[in-house]
């Protein structure tokens, strides 16, 4: 199964590319700590300050991708805001996927009053727009990167109700689900044992696509100040210190460019590495395709 | 006689329910009046065009399906009032295989992890060696070898999967087996295997079973008795040769007359059975006046024959005798 899903990632120039991006990222999060040498023993992701100037500086020996507003180092905010990127996109991603995986088999399993109640209150939240709910919570439990989690988890879960409620309803038809029964197994074992096994690919598929649009949405919510604090080594934040130099000084407009450019730019990268790559998935995965 | 299956005047209703909150709910009438025995040991053929209702009578007598009034005892124990307990007893009484042996298996299981599941459940055969060796007997009984116990579903063909479900069913060791369309969706070689496994282990097992087929020439050549169903309802039984060879209800000649016969000339000079449905008719207590070719208003109105314990044959037919012409059918 891994071999195949390898071969075929291969075979498709796209998902090639949203691998190898995937992959030199993971890379560079493993290794943060040799690529960059934590400065802050008690906080990695403090970024390291090399004076009180408010002034951008260009990129230069001592900092290679130069530094953003009050001498914050870029290249050391990239590398460990990868990591950081990574935790964040994977914990809520995970959480999201547990909260829509419970509520979305406990809906289709038991149905009638408990999915009506369940699939109403999912309808709520995917009414409102993620982003400014995701701002609402945030700002109500105060500007943290663990709050912020919190909040992208809680717009996150219900894509992932949905899809496994259909998913579990139409596996909960098919005969091995009714040879069980009359075998004499129960609920739990029911659920565990056959109908989730068979039930939740199609969501780790979304699952991977996601990954890429809760670290996009976290970097807003760090721009909006609802994220992480100022100082954190997060690609939010770095493009948040930014917004004063975007349009430059006087006559020269690209005169910060690395300000912007950099921290975007990576943002871009991983973004677009994880939809090549869930792309590629959902290719995969598509019994179509053979 | 005592029979280990009494289905007496079973009743069944689909409740569909309207629109939510508003709307009324609408009924439909799945089984109506179903009186079936099983004796030990016996095999019988429940016939009927898809639809009918067969398969929700096998999923009753498993009690996977309620029932709204009538009984339905196995080995003396009304189905509607088990406890939980009795109801996991029932199990090792009662098992099924199902028609398409490629959605019946779990596809993330092993055939071990299949095979397995019935005694899990049940907590039997917990010694590690002993599991072994029914694992192996069990598997050697349905023809298959256990050397290939970990290869996963996809892996098998279609008999090789039927096979599998077969000894499934068989682990629990249960009296009675339901049989919903095991050959349908198989190539006819391999039909014809699993018959004769069937066979083979219905007598060697003393297995009953209730056998639900739409092909005559399977139910002929595996059941002593065969049911004939019509929406919900039993409109003959019989023994298999006497229904096949001298079929009293019209319904039955009509099935067996839709059967082809492999021989051109005879079958091009055979009648074809009419379709045709007359809707004025249905306010006849006979459900397949409507598609009766000897319908006859005056006789058709009167009440249908009742079951009566203690038949050999059954025919829900007011016009019985039913006279016709002997026929032979290809069946």
């Amino acid at each position: 199964m891994t071999k195949r899903i390898f071969k075929r990632i291969c075979q498709n120039k796209a998902s090639l590319v949203g691998f190898v991006l995937v992959a030199l990222f993971a890379l560079v999060a493993l290794f943060a700590p040799v690529l960059a040498p934590v400065q802050n023993a008690h906080n990695p992701y403090q970024l390291p300050q090399s004076s009180y100037n408010v002034t951008p500086q260009p990129p230069s020996a001592e900092h290679i991708f130069g530094t953003t507003e009050q001498q914050y180092d870029l290249y050391y905010g990239v590398v460990w805001g990868t990591r950081l990127a990574f935790k964040i996109g994977i914990t809520v991603t995970f959480f999201a996927f547990l909260i829509g995986l419970f509520l979305g088999s406990a809906a289709a399993y038991f149905g009638g009053v408990v999915d009506e109640v369940i699939m109403r209150f999912t309808d709520v939240v995917f009414a409102v727009p993620s982003l400014v709910l995701a701002m609402v919570i945030a700002a109500m439990l105060g500007p943290d990167i663990r709050n912020m989690m919190i909040a992208l988890t809680a717009v996150a879960w219900p894509s992932y109700a949905r899809l496994v409620r259909g998913d579990v309803l139409s596996v909960k038809q098919r005969d091995f689900v009714t040879a069980s029964r009359a075998l004499g197994a129960r609920g739990p074992r029911l659920l565990l044992k056959h109908i989730l096994p068979n039930a939740i690919y199609p969501s780790v598929v979304v699952a991977s696509l996601d990954i890429g649009y809760i670290v996009l949405t976290a970097a807003s919510l760090s721009f909006l100040g609802l994220g992480a604090q100022p100082g954190t080594a997060d690609w939010g934040q770095l493009i948040a210190m930014a917004r004063n130099w975007v349009l430059g000084s006087g006559g020269n407009t690209f005169a910060y460019w690395y300000t912007v450019v950099i921290p975007g730019g990576v943002i871009f990268l991983f973004v677009l590495g994880w939809n090549l790559l869930g792309d590629g998935f959902r290719d995969i995965l598509d019994p179509r395709q053979g | 006689m005592k029979y280990p299956v009494e289905i007496k005047h079973l009743h069944k209703t689909y409740q569909r329910r309207g629109a939510w909150l508003l709307g009324k709910t609408e009924e439909k009438i799945v089984l109506q009046n179903v009186t079936l025995r099983i004796g030990a040991q016996e095999i019988v053929g429940l016939v009927g065009e898809s639809g009918c209702g067969k398969t929700t009578l096998a999923k009753v007598l498993l009690g996977l399906e309620s029932y709204q009034s009538g009984s339905v005892q196995v080995n003396g124990l009304e189905l509607k009032e088990l406890s939980k307990a009795g109801f996991k007893k029932l199990r090792r009484q009662v098992q099924v295989v199902f028609q398409d042996p490629y959605s019946s298996l779990d596809p993330r299981q092993t055939m071990r992890q299949i095979l397995c599941e019935p005694w899990d459940i049940h907590g039997l055969h917990k010694d590690k060696e002993q599991r072994e060796k029914a694992l192996h007997s069990l598997v050697r009984a349905v023809g298959l070898d256990p050397a290939h116990l970990d290869r996963w579903p996809h892996e098998f063909s279609g008999g090789q999967r039927q096979r599998i479900a077969i000894a499934r069913a068989l682990a629990l060791e249960p009296q009675l087996l339901v049989a919903d369309e095991p050959v349908s969706a198989l190539d006819v070689s391999v039909q014809a295997q699993i018959l004769n496994l069937l066979k083979d282990i219905s007598r060697s097992r003393a297995l009953g079973m209730l056998f639900i087929s739409h092909d005559f020439a399977v139910a002929r050549f595996l059941c002593d008795r065969i049911a004939v169903m019509y929406q919900g309802r039993i409109l003959e039984c019989a023994p298999t040769e006497q229904l096949l060879c001298n079929p009293q209800h019209p319904y039955t000649e009509a099935l067996l007359a839709a059967v082809p016969v492999p021989d051109p000339v005879l079958q091009k000079s055979r009648e074809p059975v009419s379709l045709k449905i007359e809707t004025n008719r249905s306010s006849c207590p006979c459900p397949y006046a409507p598609r009766c070719r000897y319908y006859e208003a005056a006789q058709c109105a009167r009440p249908l024959p009742q079951q009566t314990e203690g038949d050999s044959r059954f025919c829900a037919c007011v016009r019985l005798p039913f006279q016709k012409e002997k026929s032979r059918y290809a069946v």
